[in-house]
Order: structure tokens, then C-alpha cells, then sequence
């Protein structure tokens, strides 16, 4: 501390001859930062209308509005975050929840009006709105207002890093490509508990899945459930919407997953895996659930097929309170799902466990009964008071090329090897087709030949019309194709089955595909007919679609059965056929083709039941 | 006598009913009957805990109880040593419907305005303390306004009146 | 002689905040004072106990106007100790930096205070400048000026930008090029020594009896400082010293603001140059589902005007069962404040309250 002084204070007078340091507002403006946290600016184009930023904002002042303009698709909603001015406290935490970025906020901090209705406001960018983002030339500070704001000036936004959301799922264990090809032991190991939670804890509830399931499970509530580590709980509330959990929790086909609004900066919660430990870590449904079927009705329903539909159809009957018998030509539950999916991704016993409780609750299955052979289909008219069809597609098309007939067909492969004794395969085995089912049947064929053949050079190749881009069979099931290593033939079309003398196959001839839709989306294959390619094998396998076989219904009823334009079983909002009490679901009836929307199907059908047979 | 150890042994023998821990990092946990907290804090007081950080209370409203939370610790000696420092945390229990406690101003100077501002949010009673009155608040409540049965959503609804909200307008200028 | 009652404030221009004193005075002699705070109260602590964690952390700040960073620290210290959180190595030097950059914009605060209450309107003018510098520096690191909403629990919320170090060494090097200035016109002025010695004393007896912190404490030759104390942060990572005097009136006090602004600014050069790389957050639970165990902690930073506590409850829910913050303004701006004026000057009323550093916002909460 130096001595206090009076006469070194006047050092200060200097200062007079100094520029001022304040700034001459409006003529003088201060750029703010690069992190600015103003005004928001959000593209309507990313954004999902998922509610994040409603719910993580402190003061409430976002509210999701819904937006007519917008039309709602899976994975979307037409709604758009609106903000409150008056309430906004600009801490940005809907920045740092928003999962696709689509929020963040602008350097503008100006907006004086007399009308509190201008501080409410739905904001929008650049991008889509012309009328309130204008050029740098254009821009005046004396306009400035929410809706005089300057083009391209993004302040505080979204970085993955410091997002308040984890993008990365929890792995799930899995045998590695080189072990699994050599058998059929379940290639997705499953959660532990501790792994299961971790993941659940990543679902945001924002439940865009929700609206994207077309059986409408909870799925947040049964991922939070998962979460508080009460998986009885989480399989409630799932079974409430689908009786199938073992089933589905190992093939859905997940359009859940698609929607999930994690999708665009990181992984979807894996929502199908979550289903699957919830199934899988209750070990006695019946137990757990405490489900009993409602008050009996008295009234009876016959469901051919215990596929998804058919079980499906079951199980919502039964809690309705009617009685039910269900009819199948195989020796046990589950239908195309029993015989058609690989051991490696649906052993036997997790159908059996959820075939096994719907059994429980008072459903009788009669199988090896096929309708229509064993039993007449007028039978069931006379006896039930309603007939369920949920037959599904049982017949496997043929490319019917020249010398086709000697070839597999995709289903008679798949049944034999999982139900009877495996099909004896070659070294060389070409698979033409490039769906799911010829996925299955090319890794089937590869790990028969492992076991077949020990120690001997084999190969699996597909040769598909599609290119890679257009391929049907889902990006992860050509993955693990890839992996295991089956060859791809894209883009080639077969032309004929080649024979030695003998009469044994040699190869198949294929043709190069031109394009494979014609202008209007619709299957026509064009060829290039000249470039032409053979690939040698021993053993073919067509797995290029399946048909359905409703040859079980009589002549006389079948031709009044309606189809729609996509030949499909024509159902009203009841799930009734064009014949009365004849009501259908499933893959006869669906253009998706999977178990959950045949359980949307089922359900459907059930209710419709109930409605029809309490009105007449 | 500086040893947290020493001193928790000391504890549990000379007074009934204390339940003494020390917790991870060294702090120590008391929690004791509202009878012993005079002579209690005033034997903690000469071991050394000569700082009264805070007087908190927290309404343990399913236990039926309110809690009183006594934070001590203790000042450095005026040399700077700070390898010595004592930390402690008791907790003593009050019946919800009955709380009622004596003030430990004289121990510690510094509890009186938390000890008024408890008994204004809480309604805890503090015998001998000099004065009761309002600290924070203007009205009066229907129940002490940061028990956890006062309502403050409902309260402001039926006190103020509903502020409508705000609708967007079209087009904002 | 007859004894009035003076109301002091809110509306004075000697008070700083919302804050009144009542004062029985004879002729201009204060006899008792009674301190009379709750114009801020906005139950912010009530509010808490409804808001989930994570959304609590924007609405802590704002309990202290003049210093938001240390409340921000104390409520992720609170819940990281709850929580069980580790924080990265870089994040501790963030939040140093940060903390210290707080302390001199918030000593420059006051000093406009003070001085402005003084009526050295020169030197109100310049601490307010360069307090706004400090703000520009904030800006560009967290995007507000005011409430800056960046340590969370799990680390702070974004790294330094780009060239942030150069232009922070840039402006303290420049506010402190002025120093001198400051010292000429302000702190060896004798005016402002005969304003402030002798004036508000608090024995170290005193201090001590009344849960005095911060400068009230230090200016009476107690050398607490609970980054010393208790070390958080990266206090204990570089040397630094607790600046002390010995009279404990308001020149002693304001002389212990002035040291430590400096001391915080040499601090900030030392954490810069022996700063860890690597990542400044630790991803926290998803914020919709966030659940805290069961407990209950103390915890303690040093404020830029003394001990700042938190006492964090959690039931085991997804909001705070209980939360309690310990600040500094809390006993000096009640207790310690109705004792220095007892048998003050009425004209020493403003000069005391301020050079006891209270915050008004802080003490209602």
C-alpha cells in the first residue's frame, strides 16, 4: 500500500482528451458472439415435431403447435416447437436436447413491440422462410424484430458432444461372422440386465415409435419400465398390445427403430432388443402377468393358421372372453414364423414360450389339422360363430426358367432344415433372389455346408434383379450375409438352369438387368439381352417370393371373396372379408408383410368380431 | 484435539443416543435427539467446530417429521494451516405437527436469521430466540410455504388471477 | 435526544439492490439497525424442489445477479456428489478460469459500487467498462452475457472457441494495465482513505462469532479462503496466494477486493499455461429420466464474497427433495451488518453495506 495521496488522483484528468468507449447505438453496433444465445431458428425440413425441447424447457415457454400445412408421416409429426418470448430464459437446453439438430438459436436479440402477440412466435430458418430472414444488404437494425432478422447468422447450436442425449446404443453382444456360420445357434446373444437398462435409460419419450408401430405398442412405457429394472412390468404392458413378445422381439421388422428421433445423429434405441429381454428375462409369463381371459361370451371362433394373426386373433378373443380353437396343418405353433425363420435368429423355444401362453390362457390349438383336407371349411362355418383366416403366404414362386424344375424352392428348404431333416447341399450353391427369405436361405445353405462338408471349399452366391441400392432384404440382414461371406451377384437376372447329361445342375445362365420397375413403380423387368453371364453351382434354390394359398375355401364361397388392387383379401374397418363372418388378417390381407402388422391385423379382426357378433 | 476419530468415540460415550459416522470423505455424520443438541453443539463447539455454516431444515412429510440440519465446521488458524479443518453435519428430528426446538443463538451468533427464516417457511418453533418475525415473505400463508404440502401452482391460481396466455399472432410485424 | 425510525432504502441512492435497513437513529447516530430483506424472494429453493435436475441448472444462476458462476458451480458440485459424477481433468481448469474470470468481473462490479456510492463517479465509470469487457470474454465462451448458463453438472458446456486463451490474456492484460490508474485515482486516494478507515469495523473476534467469510474475514488477517480450505476445481493445481489485511474496517476490506482481483488474474495466467488437454464433459443420464440415489451433501465453493454452500437432498426421485443454499450475503448482509452499524454515522450506512459486499438477491434467494 503505497502513501495516500490528494494530488495523484488528478492523474485521472487525462482522461478528458480520450475517445470514448462507448458505443453510439444505432449507428455503432456490437457483433455478438459466435455462441450468441439469441432468437431460435429451427428448419422445418429436419425438424420432427418430436416435443423434446416442450419438455426439457425450464420456464414451459415451448409449446409443440400443430401445423395444418404439415402432412404427419411415420417418424414425423406435423407439429413445430412454438416459443413464448415473455418465458424464454435463452439457456438452450432445447438446443442440446434437439436429436436432429433442427433448433438452434441466432445472434438476433432484438424485438420491441406493443402487441404481446408478436412475442409469441413459431420460428423457422432461412431456408424455408423468405419473408422474415432477409440479406445482409436488406437488413436494418431499426426493423430488427423477430420478424425482420438477418440471413445466416447462427449463434449458439448443437454439438454432439455436449448433446444431452447418448447417440451411441448400447452394443449388443453377438457371435462374431467367422463362429456363427458354422452352426445355428442364436446369432444375437441378448442384454444383460445391466446392458438392458443402460440402453432403455437412452429413450427420450418423445414417441414418434409410437406412431410409427402399426400395432401401437407403449413403447415408451415399456422401455421406461426396463429402465426402473421391472422387466414383469415392461412385458404387461407390451403383451397388452401383442401376445408375440419372444417372437417379435427377435424378427420385427422395427418400424419403431426407423422412427426413433435419435435416428439421424446417432443410433435408433433398439427398441426390438428391449422387447426381446423383457420376453426373455421373465421366466414364466403366466406367473408374472397374472392375465386371465375375460367373462365368457358362450360364443366360439374358429382362427385358421397360428402364425402372428392367428395367434394374434387368438389371444385378443380369448380376453374378450370368447372361445377359441385355432386350426394348423403343423405339428405346433407359430405358422410361417416356425418354419420359415433360421434357427439363428428364431429358435424354436421362444416361439413355443409365447405360442405356450396363449395356450395358457384357454385357447385350443388343434394342429396337424389342415382345413379344408382334415376338417371342411363349411364345418367351421356351422360350428363357430365366426372364422378367422390368417393363412399367410405359404407358397414359394418359382422364376420358371427353363429347367426351374429343377431346382428348391425357398420354403420347402427353410421347413426342411428347420422342422425335418436338413437338405443334403452341394459345395456350390447359387440362391436367386435378394429378400429377406433369400438371405435366410443363402446363410442357411452356407452353414449346412459347413456342417456337411468339413474342411471342403464351398461357396454361396445370390444372384438377385436388384441392384444393391434397390434390394429389398434389410441393410443388416446383407451385412451379416456379406460377413459370413456369401458373393452377391446384383443386377443379374436368371435366364436358364444349365444340366450336364446326367441331368445334374452345372450352373445358371443369367442375363444383365436393364431396370427392374417400369415408369409407373410397378414390376417389370427389362433385360439386356445380349450380356449374359454363367455362374457355376451344383445346387439352386429360388427364393424370389412367396404366393398365398386360400385353396381350403370352397369353390363356391372363394369367388365371391373380393380383392383389392394389390391382390390382397379385401377387409372393412371390422376386419371382415366380402364374405359374412369370414374375417382375415396377416400377410393375405397387409402390403407390409410382417408379424406386427398382422397383429394390427389380428386385433383389428377381434374387435371387429366382438362388435359384429354383439350386434347381431 | 484435531482426530475426527478420537472425537466420535468420545461422542458416542458421553452422550445417549447419539448415532455417530464418519462418512467417505471424511466428514462426520450426527444425528441426535432435539433434548441434546444444546449441550451436544456446545461440547462440538469447544472440540473445535467453532464455524456454524448453515441451519437448514428439510420436511420429511411421509416420515412425519421435520429435520434440522446443523453444518459445521471449523475456521483455519490464523496461520493458514488448512490440513486440520473439521467438518461435520447433525441432523436432529422433530415431530411435523409438534416442531418445536431450542434456539442455539447463544452457542452461535450467526443461526439467528436462519433459525427466523426457518420458523417463517417452515413454522419450526425456536425457543429463546429473540425474534420470531417475518424474515423473507409479506402474506401470510395458509400453511408455512416451503413445507411440502403447500401447493405453490394451486396457491397462485387461486391467489392471483389466471394470467390468459399469450396466442400468436398472424404474421408477427 | 429523540429517537426516529429511518428507513433506508429500497429506493436510496447510497443502496445497491433491493434491500432496506430499518434504523433507529439519534440526531445522525444509527442506535439499532434491522435488516430487512424479501424483496427478491422468489422462492427460488421452493421452485427447485419441482424442476427435474437437470432444468433446475439454468434457474440456479439467477439468485445471484452480480456472480451467476458460482452458484452454477455449487449446484453441479452439489449434484455430482450426489450423483457420483466424475469430472474430466480439462473441465476442472474450465471451471478455474472460468470461476476466476467471474471473481474479476464481479470485484469490478462492486468496486462500481462502492465507488459510485462514494461518488468517485471516474472510477465507477471505468470498473464498469472493464467489467464489460470480462462480459465480452463471456459471451464468446458461453453465449450469454449476464447469466452465462455453462458449468453443468458433469463439466462445463462447451470447450474454449478457437483463440478464446489469446483474447482473454488480451483484455486482463489490458484492464490490468490499469491498475495504476486505479491505485492514483482510487485506492491511495486520501479521500477515499479517510471515507473508509475506521469506517464498519468488524473485530476478527467478531467475524469469526458471526460466520463471517470471504473479505469481511480476510480483512481482519484471517486467511480463509475455502479455495485453499477445501480445495475444488483446480485450485490445488497451481500456487497462489490469499491476499489479507488487518483492520477489518471497509478500507481493509475493499483493499483485500482490490489484491484479489489481481491475485485471480495471475491465477488465470497460471491455470492457462499448465492446462490438460482432453474432453470437458462427462455425458450426464438422459435428462427425462434422470434419477439421483438416495443422500445428502454439504457442499462449499468460495463465492467472490465468501463461503458459498449448498445443502443438496435427494429422495431418490428425478427432481431435488431439498435444496438450501449457504450464501455468503446471508450472515453479513443480517448479522454482520446490523452489528457494523450499531453507533454509525447515517452518511457510513451505504458505505458499510457495501463494503460488506452484500448482494441482495442473494441473501432472499
Amino acid at each position: 500500500m503505497a502513501r495516500p495521496s490528494l494530488l495523484k488522483p488528478f492523474r485521472a484528468v487525462r482522461f478528458l482528451f480520450r475517445k470514448p468507449r462507448t458505443l453510439r447505438y444505432p449507428f455503432q453496433l456490437k457483433e455478438p458472439a459466435a455462441r450468441y444465445r439469441g432468437f431460435h431458428l429451427n428448419d422445418w425440413d429436419l425438424c420432427t415435431g418430436c416435443g423434446n425441447c416442450a419438455d426439457i424447457c425450464p420456464n414451459e415457454a415451448i409449446e409443440m403447435v400443430p401445423q395444418p400445412d404439415l402432412i404427419p408421416e411415420p417418424g414425423t409429426k406435423n407439429e413445430r416447437p412454438r416459443l413464448d418470448y415473455g418465458r424464454c430464459c435463452f439457456c438452450g437446453l432445447c438446443v442440446d436436447i434437439c436429436p436432429p439438430a433442427s433448433l438452434r438459436l441466432s445472434r438476433d436479440y432484438f424485438h420491441i413491440h406493443f402487441d404481446p402477440g408478436t412475442f409469441v412466435f413459431t420460428p423457422r430458418d432461412e431456408k424455408t422462410d423468405d419473408s422474415n430472414f432477409v440479406p445482409d444488404e436488406g437488413y436494418s437494425v431499426l426493423k430488427a424484430s423477430l420478424s425482420h432478422r438477418k440471413r445466416d447468422y447462427e449463434g449458439f447450436s448443437s454439438d454432439l458432444d455436449y448433446a444431452l442425449f447418448d447417440p451411441q446404443r448400447v452394443e449388443m453382444p453377438e457371435l462374431p461372422p467367422e463362429e456363427r456360420k458354422k452352426s445355428f445357434i442364436e446369432q444375437v446373444l441378448g442384454y444383460s440386465r445391466e446392458q438392458a437398462v443402460r440402453e432403455a435409460e437412452r429413450c427420450l419419450e418423445c414417441r414418434l415409435c409410437e406412431e410409427a408401430c402399426p400395432a401401437g405398442l407403449r413403447i415408451s412405457e415399456y422401455v421406461e419400465a426396463i429402465y426402473r429394472d421391472e422387466p414383469e412390468e415392461s412385458l404387461r404392458i407390451i403383451l397388452e398390445d401383442n401376445p408375440i413378445p419372444s417372437i417379435c422381439g427377435r424378427i420385427c421388422m422395427k418400424h419403431c427403430e426407423d422412427a426413433c428421433s435419435l435416428r439421424f445423429r446417432g443410433e435408433s434405441v433398439a427398441i426390438r432388443w428391449l422387447k426381446r429381454f423383457a420376453a426373455d428375462s421373465v421366466r414364466s409369463f403366466r406367473d408374472a402377468l397374472e392375465a386371465s381371459p375375460g367373462e365368457p361370451t358362450g360364443r366360439r371362433i374358429a382362427v385358421v393358421g397360428a402364425g402372428p394373426s392367428g395367434l394374434s386373433a387368438a389371444y385378443f378373443l380369448r380376453l374378450l372372453g370368447h372361445g377359441v380353437t385355432v386350426f394348423d396343418e403343423r405339428e405346433a405353433g407359430g405358422g410361417i414364423i416356425r418354419t420359415g425363420p433360421p434357427r439363428y435368429r428364431l429358435p424354436m423355444e421362444s416361439i413355443d414360450r409365447d405360442v405356450d401362453y396363449i395356450a395358457s390362457l384357454g385357447v385350443e390349438f388343434r394342429f396337424n389339422t389342415r382345413v379344408g383336407r382334415d376338417i371342411r371349411f363349411a364345418d367351421l362355418q356351422n360350428d363357430f360363430d365366426a372364422v378367422f383366416i390368417g393363412t399367410g403366404y405359404t407358397i414359394s414362386r418359382s422364376t420358371r426358367v427353363e429347367n426351374a424344375d429343377r431346382c428348391l424352392l425357398a420354403l420347402d428348404f427353410l421347413e426342411r432344415n428347420k422342422t425335418g431333416d436338413p437338405v443334403k447341399v452341394t459345395t456350390e450353391v447359387i440362391v436367386i433372389g435378394g429378400g429377406n427369405v433369400a438371405m435366410d436361405v443363402a446363410r442357411e445353405a452356407l452353414r449346412l455346408q459347413y456342417i456337411q462338408h468339413p474342411g471342403v471349399e464351398c461357396s454361396v452366391k445370390t444372384v438377385s434383379l436388384e441392384d444393391w441400392d434397390q434390394m429389398p432384404a434389410t441393410e443388416e440382414e446383407i451385412r451379416e450375409a456379406r460377413e459370413e461371406g456369401i458373393v452377391f451377384n446384383p443386377a443379374w437376372g436368371p435366364d436358364m438352369v444349365l444340366l450336364d447329361g446326367g441331368g445334374g445342375i452345372i450352373g445358371l445362365q443369367c442375363k444383365k438387368v436393364r431396370s427392374v420397375f417400369d415408369g409407373e413403380g410397378r414390376f417389370a423387368p427389362t433385360f439386356y439381352e445380349e450380356q449374359k453371364m454363367v455362374i457355376p453351382g451344383s445346387m439352386i434354390i429360388e427364393a424370389i417370393g412367396q404366393g398365398a394359398d386360400l385353396s381350403f375355401i370352397p369353390e363356391e364361397l372363394l369367388k365371391d371373396l373380393e380383392y383389392t388392387p394389390r391382390r390382397k383379401v379385401s377387409v372393412d374397418e371390422n376386419g371382415m372379408t366380402s364374405i359374412r363372418g369370414i374375417f382375415a388378417g396377416g400377410d393375405i390381407v397387409n402390403v407390409n408383410m410382417d408379424a406386427v402388422t398382422a397383429i394390427r391385423d389380428a386385433r383389428t379382426a377381434a374387435e371387429g368380431i366382438d362388435r359384429w357378433l354383439a350386434g347381431r | 484435539m484435531r482426530d475426527m476419530g478420537t472425537l466420535l468415540e468420545q461422542l458416542t460415550s458421553t452422550f445417549d443416543g447419539v448415532r455417530a459416522r464418519l462418512d467417505d470423505d471424511g466428514r462426520m455424520r450426527l444425528e441426535a435427539e432435539k433434548e441434546s443438541v444444546m449441550s451436544l453443539l456446545s461440547f462440538l463447539r469447544d472440540s473445535g467446530f467453532d464455524f456454524l455454516q448453515m441451519v437448514s431444515c428439510v420436511d420429511w412429510i411421509d416420515r412425519g417429521s421435520m429435520e434440522l440440519v446443523y453444518v459445521l465446521s471449523s475456521y483455519p488458524s490464523t496461520d493458514g494451516g488448512s490440513g486440520d479443518l473439521l467438518y461435520c453435519i447433525l441432523k436432529v428430528e422433530l415431530p411435523r405437527d409438534r416442531a418445536r426446538t431450542v434456539s442455539v443463538i447463544p452457542l452461535y451468533e450467526c443461526a439467528e436469521p436462519y433459525e427466523r427464516e426457518i420458523h417463517e417457511l417452515f413454522g419450526v418453533d425456536f425457543h429463546g430466540h429473540p425474534r420470531l418475525t417475518p424474515l423473507l415473505l409479506e402474506r401470510e400463508y395458509p400453511v408455512p410455504p416451503f413445507r411440502k404440502d403447500f401447493d405453490t401452482r394451486k396457491y397462485v391460481s387461486d391467489f392471483f388471477d389466471s394470467i390468459p396466455p399469450v396466442e400468436e399472432e398472424g404474421g408477427a410485424q | 435526544m429523540r429517537e426516529l425510525e429511518l428507513y433506508f432504502g429500497p429506493q436510496h441512492l447510497g443502496m445497491v439492490g433491493n434491500f432496506s435497513i430499518t434504523l433507529q437513529v439519534e440526531g445522525d447516530r444509527v442506535v439499532k439497525a434491522d435488516a430487512n430483506p424479501g424483496f427478491l424472494h422468489r422462492g427460488f429453493e421452493k421452485l427447485m424442489e419441482q424442476r427435474s435436475w437437470i432444468k433446475n441448472f439454468p434457474m440456479v444462476c439467477r439468485m445471484n445477479v452480480v456472480e451467476p458462476d458460482s452458484m452454477e458451480m455449487i449446484y453441479a458440485m452439489g449434484v455430482e456428489k450426489l450423483a457420483g459424477i466424475e469430472v474430466p481433468e480439462r473441465a476442472q481448469f474450465v471451471r478455474s478460469i472460468y470461476l476466476e474470470l467471474a471473481r474479476v468481473g464481479s470485484h469490478l462490479f462492486g468496486l462500481w459500487a462502492y465507488a459510485n456510492m462514494l461518488g468517485f463517479d471516474t472510477v465507477a465509470q471505468w470498473a464498469m467498462y472493464h467489467r464489460d469487457l470480462v462480459l465480452d470474454l463471456f459471451e464468446e465462451l458461453t453465449g450469454g452475457r449476464v447469466y452465462h448458463i455453462y458449468i453443468w453438472p458433469g463439466g462445463v458446456r462447451r470447450d474454449f472457441p478457437a483463440g478464446f486463451e489469446k483474447r482473454m490474456v488480451e483484455t486482463l492484460h489490458s484492464i490490468g494495465g490499469c491498475v495504476p490508474d486505479y491505485d492514483d485515482t482510487f485506492f491511495n486516494n486520501s479521500l477515499f482513505r479517510s471515507r473508509a478507515s475506521g469506517v464498519g469495523t468488524v473485530t476478527r473476534e467478531q467475524a469469526l462469532r458471526m460466520g463471517g467469510s470471504g473479505q469481511v474475514l480476510r480483512a481482519t488477517g484471517v486467511p480463509f479462503d475455502v479455495r485453499k480450505a477445501e480445495p475444488y476445481a483446480a485450485y490445488s493445481s497451481v500456487p497462489w496466494e490469499v491476499p489479507t489485511r488487518e483492520k477489518g474496517d471497509a478500507y481493509s476490506r475493499i483493499w483485500v477486493v482490490r489484491d484479489e482481483m489481481i491475485e485471480s488474474v495471475h491465477m488465470i495466467f497460471k491455470l492457462l499455461d499448465s492446462m490438460p488437454g482432453g474432453s470437458v464433459y462427462t455425458r450426464i443420464p438422459n435428462p427425462f429420466k434422470w434419477r439421483i440415489p438416495e443422500g445428502d451433501a454439504y457442499v462449499r465453493c468460495e463465492s467472490s464474497r465468501g463461503e458459498l454452500g449448498l445443502y443438496l437432498v435427494s429422495d431418490g426421485g428425478d427432481k431435488p427433495y431439498r435444496a438450501h443454499f449457504r450464501t455468503p450475503s446471508y450472515p453479513h448482509g443480517l448479522t454482520v451488518l446490523e452489528h457494523a452499524l450499531e453507533g454509525a454515522n447515517i452518511s457510513d450506512v451505504g458505505n458499510i453495506m457495501i463494503s460488506l459486499y452484500v448482494v441482495a438477491p442473494e441473501i432472499d434467494r
